[in-house]
């Protein structure tokens, strides 16, 4: 059976791919591709850890985690259509007066 | 034509965060103590486990580790409640999408308050 450490390992990178994603891209699309590996690395921890344990909370906490990466997709790309209808552009930049 | 390009307009810098983020994360997670994984019995039913932990069906079946069924606890509140918010997301993006003749209101709302041009 794979160690547990292996699966965490694989989670940091996914995970980290979706950070740097985040941090060095404007487009907004690929703002929601990055959020959606962050959000699935912590999948892998949760199915790893339910191995681990040989518990199934942690399958069925993976289950909750997907539906709420969809409903954060619908949300998200509607976001996406009225920057899109605003701006012209889908740069996460260009809307600066909801900063703060 | 248009096709896939490499983007050439990173911010590289702060990528490096990322990079930086992950050399730490790998210390530490291959440098952490696990016991041996338990796993689940080879002829257990994941999948059934799963259904019954949804629909709150546990105590309606002798769950046992390693007898068929994976122990599991309820959540029959927690699929309604995510019911909900799914439906709340879908109402909610239709509602952002929908193009409206009359839409000042939510031209403002959505605009960030810029000024009409």
């Amino acid at each position: 059976m794979i160690p547990t450490q292996w699966y965490l390992l694989l989670s940091a990178g996914v995970f980290c791919i979706g950070l740097f994603g985040i941090l060095t891209r404007k487009n907004a699309l690929i703002f929601l591709m990055s959020v959606e590996l962050m959000l699935n690395a912590a999948n892998i921890n949760l199915v790893a850890f339910s191995q681990q344990w040989g518990n199934l909370n942690g399958q069925v906490f993976a289950l909750f985690t997907m539906a709420l990466a969809a409903a954060e997709v619908a949300v998200g790309l509607g976001i996406i259509l009225v920057l899109y209808r605003n701006f012209e552009d889908i740069d996460v930049t260009s809307p600066t007066t909801m900063r703060w | 034509m248009n096709r896939p390009r490499l983007a050439t307009n990173l911010n590289l810098a702060a990528g490096v965060a990322a990079l930086g983020l992950f050399a730490v994360m790998a210390l530490v997670f291959v440098g952490a103590e696990f016991t041996d994984p338990n796993g689940f019995a080879s002829g257990a039913s994941i999948m059934e486990g799963i259904g019954y932990a949804l629909f709150d069906l546990t105590g309606q079946f002798d769950v046992r580790p390693g007898e068929g069924i994976p122990s599991t606890e309820s959540f029959l509140l927690a699929f309604e409640l995510i019911d909900v918010v799914l439906v709340a997301a879908l109402v909610g993006s239709i509602m952002l999408a929908r193009r409206e003749s009359d839409d000042s209101l939510r031209k403002t709302l959505t605009d960030g308050g810029r000024d009409e041009e």
